[in-house]
């Protein structure tokens, strides 16, 4: 099975990010169509088409496209969720900076089917090439009159703003970027049941409406094309539809971002991106490091699907598909996760402040070669203790690919301990890649309080 | 002074300062960016990180206690808060840098693909450890998380610009070519993003009430 290109398809045609090509080759005929439908029809294509959230959680995504209150008696808001942050993925970004027109018609149809009054394209403050092709795209729209007073003659209103965050992996997470959207710090809020849900009250209280990038694109081809015809790509697979762009990265020869029906096989998936690089196939991440890893033995009959995936222990999260050779060093690999949730908690809870911390310190002194053969346990419970009791999705990132790092490659972490050193430590191509002995972040923000403060107090630098 | 004793000062918190105190330090096309700014959310708070990006750039690439204090003075909320807000994102400096920031990835991606052998080989090059900036005031080597583009894996980030695939020969290329360039990479980055919330039409009327 070859590459299914759908909203790749022109991407590589010079210039598409302006206005004029994108509307030679059908763009903005999807807003075209759909201002002629009646609104509820617009959500039920979407419906039709099962398309679900392509951020990571997979939720339905007419569930919250219907879920906005019908009236207008509050204002109404639509949010593209484009804080790409999980390591390995690169997909909003290549969609924002090759086809950012076919994310704004996604977005404006989302508008029309939501009654929304504005609409916030919340981008990563890093992606600034990005981002300016976003901006000039939106400008180019307004020009067009498909944004601003009075669309198409349809009497709708409809205004767009982009949002640049600041480096906050947390943001990416809904309520918390709405908190963030708002001008506050990008910490999660209460979530459904215990508070409304977004569709009701979401951004200043309002109906909101937040979405993936890749979510939102999708949705002019689904109005284009219909929902019937979406619903047909990736029908072999059970519950997943349409297509899926993954960030394949790491040992392959030719990493990049490849677009494939549902139900294609993960080793497919690493054939199209030139094969595994330099030595043996290891283990696969297939969804983005917050999602456990799959061994290579594992990996040869997977199949790329919500449910499939779930099957194997792992998931499709924001597919950001991150390869390992054998010449890896999986107890480093926990340590790197670890380390990056570690510095991302936004410490609002302290299953996820303190559990992801401890965990970091527990690999630390097993890279050093102080691991106790006990720590392999604590590492678990630990994971026990964040998982499901942190306050956002955040926690459970964290906890959910060192244990499954423990599980699959426990006999690594054993070996580490006893010789204490990796099991590839005299590999020179391991060493090209292993982070430098006696390595220590130099923030100040991150350890210090647990010990670094009473070391340097001690004056022992 | 002993490193950890001197990072401990760095990030003590800095008092407040009374409104009346400060120097307002925006310009007026600053002001103006910020009223396009404000426009664009239902209440003033919301406008405080684009507010923040634009104190960044009128501050020289610094946060300091008195541009936290401007940008509360002028959303009208409390320095504490703005001061949570700052402090919260990494993109905003709380300290003074080097004019261009050298930000390398060492993600899981690029750690894969070799990126902590370029941080070695950068804190060699410039005589420098990681977070910290050179003596002529030029470079600052920071670790940064995720950027994102790891298909172009070693990635690093200087200001608004991203270097992809990075190897030794293209970092000795990219330090010849900062060290004859004019440019402040971390204010540019400030006025990019500042540039990009504002659409062609807020533009468009700052730079008629200039005329």
């Amino acid at each position: 099975m070859a590459e299914y290109k759908l909203l790749t398809q022109h991407i590589d045609v010079p210039d598409f990010y302006q206005m004029q090509v994108y509307e030679s080759l059908g763009g903005y005929l999807g807003l075209k169509k759909a201002v002629e439908m009646e609104r509820q029809e617009v959500i039920d294509e979407i419906k039709k088409s099962g398309l679900r959230g392509r951020g990571g959680a997979g939720f339905p995504a007419w569930i919250k496209w219907n879920g906005i209150p019908k009236d207008t008696s509050k204002p109404h808001y639509v949010i593209c969720n484009s804080d790409e942050g999980e390591p390995g993925t690169f997909k909003d970004w290549e969609l924002m900076h090759k086809a950012p027109h076919q994310l704004v018609e996604g977005m404006i149809i989302a508008g029309y089917a939501t009654l929304a009054k504005a609409g916030y394209i919340y981008i990563r403050g890093e992606y600034v090439e990005c981002a300016q092709r976003v901006r000039h795209a939106i400008d180019q729209a307004y020009e067009a009159g498909y944004l601003g007073k009075n669309i198409l003659g349809k009497g709708f209103d409809y205004d767009l703003y982009v949002h640049m965050g600041a480096g906050s992996y947390e943001c990416g997470e809904e309520s918390a970027l709405m908190s963030s959207l708002m001008g506050e710090r990008g910490q999660p809020r209460l979530k459904f049941p215990h508070a409304p849900l977004p569709t009701i009250a979401g951004v200043w209280n309002c109906p909101t409406l937040i979405n993936n990038c890749e979510t939102l694109s999708v949705a002019p081809h689904v109005i284009n094309n219909g929902g019937e015809w979406y619903a047909q790509i990736g029908a072999s697979t059970k519950n997943s539809r349409g297509t899926k762009l993954f960030s394949v990265s790491g040992h392959v020869n030719k990493p990049g971002n490849y677009e494939i029906e549902f139900g294609t096989s993960l080793m497919e998936l690493i054939e199209l991106a030139g094969g595994v690089s330099g030595g043996a196939l290891k283990a696969i991440i297939p969804g983005g490091s917050s999602m456990p890893i799959l061994p290579a033995d594992q990996c040869q009959d997977a199949i790329l699907g919500y449910e499939e995936l779930m099957e194997k222990g792992t998931m499709v999260g924001s597919g950001g598909c991150m390869v390992l050779n054998e010449h890896s060093c999986i107890v480093t690999f926990a340590w790197r996760t670890a380390e990056f949730y570690a510095h991302e908690s936004c410490g609002k809870c302290t299953p996820c402040r303190e559990g992801t911390r401890w965990m970091v310190q527990i690999l630390e002194r097993i890279l050093q070669g102080k691991g106790r053969p006990e720590d392999i346990e604590l590492l678990l419970e630990v994971c026990d203790q964040i998982d499901g009791r942190s306050f956002c999705a955040l926690g459970d990132a964290a906890a959910w690919p060192v244990r499954g790092m423990i599980k699959q490659f426990r006999n690594e972490f054993e070996y580490f301990i006893e010789h204490g050193k990796s099991i590839v430590a005299d590999r020179p191509e391991w060493q090209r890649m292993a982070p430098p002995k006696h390595y220590e972040r130099y923030n100040p923000m991150r350890y210090d309080y647990t010990y670094g403060i009473e070391r340097a107090l001690a004056g022992k630098g | 002074m002993d490193r950890n004793v001197e990072l401990i000062r760095i990030t003590e918190r800095p008092k407040p300062p009374r409104p009346e105190e400060i120097p307002l330090r925006f310009s007026e096309t600053a002001v103006q960016e910020l009223d396009a700014l404000v426009s664009h959310y239902p209440d003033k708070k919301s406008a405080l990180l684009p507010a923040l990006w634009l104190a960044q750039r009128e501050y020289g690439g610094v946060l300091t206690p008195e541009a936290i204090a401007e940008v509360a003075l002028r959303l009208e909320r409390s320095y504490a808060e703005v001061e949570g807000v700052a402090t919260f994102y990494t993109m905003y400096n709380k300290q003074q840098m080097g004019k261009f920031m050298l930000e390398v990835c060492t993600n899981l991606s690029c750690m894969l693909c070799g990126s902590y052998r370029l941080l070695e080989y950068l804190e060699e090059k410039l005589g420098i450890r990681l977070g910290e900036t050179t003596p002529d005031g030029l470079f600052t080597l920071t670790e940064v998380e995720c950027l994102n583009n790891c298909g172009d894996a070693p990635v690093m980030q200087v200001g608004d610009v991203y270097c992809r695939k990075m190897s030794v020969e293209k970092m000795d290329a990219l330090i010849d070519q900062l060290r004859g360039s004019d440019e402040h990479s971390v204010t540019r980055l400030a006025d990019a993003i500042v540039n990009i919330q504002l659409s062609a039409a807020d533009k468009a009327r700052i730079a008629s009430e200039h005329e």
